[in-house]
């Protein structure tokens, strides 16, 4: 089962010329943001800080589900964990993320039922299986991940099952852009924007904030000659200073993106407020149960109510996820801060960006 | 009819026991030393001029137990063979400890004992000394196997992971990750189906070769569990030195590659069950390349990278186009069971 279209993707001879042809534009210094998580891994994984001049600076953005959720968040799946009534499923990356005072690991090892799942469907189907017992399934992602849980849901309420719920932490990409854009202190000069939240949402979804910030904005794949593209036409339009919102992955994202997921997503939540971790409330970024699905929401069917807590001291996960701060400006990182003992979620996740610093580059 | 399943009387160390041992083991592991089943194995090196031994041991509990190319029984002959030929040393003798569930088929457990057989022949060693214990249901998971392994180190010979030496040469004897991806892709709630299969395979003449020709060598490691970049970052902390490998030059069967893929495992931390790393002085290399080549488990061996004077301890990788990243230790969850 040879795949295709990868060892395409990982030519060395095209990457020396991508690379020739971004040293060619003998560029001033410029700041670009790779929004998503799967893009930082990347870049460090092949190596391409290092083989850009020198004026390029990358830095990393709130594109990764597990760094920008909110410890709120985190506290409340916490909380479902501790009571004997409920089994709770999580996506892997979530479980070493500590609360204020807690994380779903330490509970698990303290008894708690908590499952690792790899869809919200496997959620689905522990439910089924245990009839006795209350499911939660921890719904945190992007617009890559909210159609599956939004599928998982219609499945849920077409068979009827009674044992089943999420508590939704998802966000939005182009809304946390916009707020990033107006944030003090954040200088960038152009966005690598995602490639699979894309592939959801179409090259449509950004233009609004393109048009409103005029900052050159190209869609990315994952493989180092995408990467390497996506960071020659942000250079390219940075230096002729004309600024477009360029599709360099359209192998897979089209204008429109994914139509059918995004109705199947929109039939079970709409627009609402979301907190972002380090970053705060930032308006219209989350999806929530609508009406029609509200009983899923397993905060308001078992009265949960979980306080704000103050993030850990010293973690500057939020600066770090807006681009203000790099991994190695941290008090914490790679001190208190270790892949073995995170203090903060950007060092838990395979998508966090000091979790790539440490693993890629110290 | 049912079929017949192992009792707690196979491990009772009465008359079941000793049929089991009569009419299954013995006729599989033919060999005068076990056949006197004394306490222990008496083992007559009279012949046998040197002055050291190589010693080791190590349990399989891989699940399942039976898997593409290979089970439980020759992974367990092989890893151990492996390990004993990895000090440089010829492997001669092996203990085998058995812990088996209650209720295990007896036609499987007669199946993984002539893997051993067979795998012990293949390698040359005898099988002297054992033990069986069965476990109530439950109690263990269908079958545990405990090897140890005596072999014996010719003179002058230092081959450590701690003897590394700036200018070494680094060969790989094939392609990696191919025995834990199997393992992975075996396991049934994963659902996937491949024609990759174990390399499970005693590396113990391929070693033999490389001492005999006398050829200067600094150290040889089988890349088991935790995988190429695992072993090589315990190989720099150890000798303190700094590795750098190329992307590009590292096997992985396109199968192999295409399921990592899939999964998001990155082969450089999978484990492999047939394979050697060497660490040979840059002169001697391509000699030592060209033996490994001969043999039956060699044919795909490459030199993948070289040992920097630098004191660093890291392990470098020039990736696929041209950018440098470091190759760290496994951290986090592994894959359980998988050897």
């Amino acid at each position: 089962m040879a795949l295709k279209y990868v060892a395409e993707y990982r030519d060395g001879d095209l990457a020396k010329k991508l690379i020739q042809s971004i040293h060619d534009l003998k560029i001033g210094k410029i700041r670009l943001m790779e929004v998503c998580g799967t893009h930082t891994m990347s870049i460090f994984r092949y190596g391409i800080k290092g083989v850009l001049p020198k004026n390029i600076t990358l830095l990393s953005g709130p594109g990764c589900p597990v760094c920008v959720t909110a410890q709120k968040d985190i506290d409340t799946y916490i909380e479902f964990a501790k009571s004997d009534k409920f089994i709770v499923t999580t996506f892997g990356d979530l479980l070493k993320v500590p609360g204020s005072s807690s994380s779903l690991q330490k509970e698990k090892a303290d008894g708690a039922d908590v499952r690792i799942v790899y869809s919200a469907f496997d959620a689905l189907a522990i439910a089924t299986d245990n009839p006795e017992k209350q499911v939660l399934f921890c719904a945190i992602g992007f617009e890559t991940t909210i159609p599956t849980i939004a599928a998982t849901l219609l499945v849920a309420e077409k068979q009827n099952i009674p044992n089943f719920s999420i508590h939704s932490s998802h966000k939005l990409t182009p809304p946390a852009l916009a707020a990033l854009m107006q944030t003090k202190g954040v200088e960038l000069d152009g966005f690598l924007l995602p490639g699979h939240v894309s592939v959801i949402t179409g090259t449509d979804a950004y233009r609004s904030v393109h048009e409103e910030y005029n900052i050159p904005s190209v869609i990315a794949g994952f493989e180092p000659l995408d990467i390497l593209k996506g960071i020659l036409m942000l250079a390219t339009q940075s230096k002729m200073k004309r600024p477009a919102l360029e599709n360099a992955y359209p192998r897979a994202v089209s204008d429109q993106g994914n139509v059918k997921a995004k109705e199947i997503m929109n039939q079970v939540f709409e627009i609402g407020n979301a907190t972002w971790r380090g970053i705060g409330e930032i308006p219209d970024s989350g999806m929530v149960l609508n009406k029609k699905f509200e009983k899923f929401n397993a905060c308001s069917r078992f009265d949960i109510d979980i306080q704000d807590t103050k993030e850990p001291k010293g973690c500057a996960c939020g600066e770090i996820l807006m681009g203000l701060k790099t991994p190695e400006d941290c008090k914490l990182y790679a001190k208190a801060c270790t892949p073995m003992n995170p203090v903060g979620p950007c060092m838990v996740s395979s998508e966090g960006s000091c979790a790539a610093y440490y693993k890629y580059n110290r | 009819m049912a079929e017949n399943k192992v009792l707690l009387d196979h491990g009772s160390g009465g008359k079941i026991s000793h049929s089991m041992m009569s009419d299954i083991i013995l006729p599989l592991f033919n060999n005068p030393v076990l056949a006197m089943l004394d306490d222990g194995a008496v083992l007559d090196i009279s012949d046998i001029s040197s002055k050291k031994i190589a010693f080791s041991t190590d349990t399989y509990v891989v699940d399942p137990i039976f898997f593409p190319g290979g089970n439980i029984g020759d992974l367990a002959v092989n890893g151990t063979v492996n390990d004993v030929a990895m000090c440089g040393a010829n492997p001669l003798f092996l203990s085998v400890g058995l812990i088996i569930e209650e209720g295990m088929l007896i036609s499987d457990l007669k199946k993984i004992l002539k893997t051993m057989a067979d795998a012990a022949k293949k390698a040359g060693v005898n099988i002297v000394t054992g033990d069986t214990k069965v476990v109530p249901k439950g109690k263990a998971d269908k079958i545990f196997i405990n090897t140890s392994g005596i072999g014996i180190l010719p003179d002058n010979v230092n081959v450590t992971g701690a003897n590394a030496q700036p200018g070494d040469k680094i060969i790989i004897s094939g392609t990696i990750a191919d025995h834990g991806i199997t393992i992975l892709s075996s396991r049934e709630d994963l659902k996937m189906t491949s024609d990759i299969k174990t390399d499970s395979a005693p590396l113990n003449y391929m070693v033999k070769a490389i001492m005999d020709s006398g050829n200067e060598i600094h150290v040889l490691r089988d890349p088991t569990r935790g995988g190429l970049g695992t072993t090589l970052n315990e190989i720099a902390a150890q000798s303190n030195v700094e590795i750098k490998i190329k992307e590009n030059a590292i096997p992985v069967k396109s199968a192999v590659a295409g399921m990592c893929e899939l999964l998001g495992f990155d082969p450089l931390y999978i484990a492999n069950e047939g394979k050697l790393i060497a660490f040979a002085s840059p002169d001697h290399a391509e000699k030592i390349l060209e033996i490994i080549k001969k043999d039956e488990f060699g044919k795909d061996a490459c030199i993948i990278g070289e040992v920097l004077p630098e004191k660093s301890g890291k392990v470098y990788m020039e990736t696929l186009i041209g950018g440098t990243r470091i190759v760290d230790m496994l951290t986090g969850e592994q894959l359980p069971r998988i050897c």
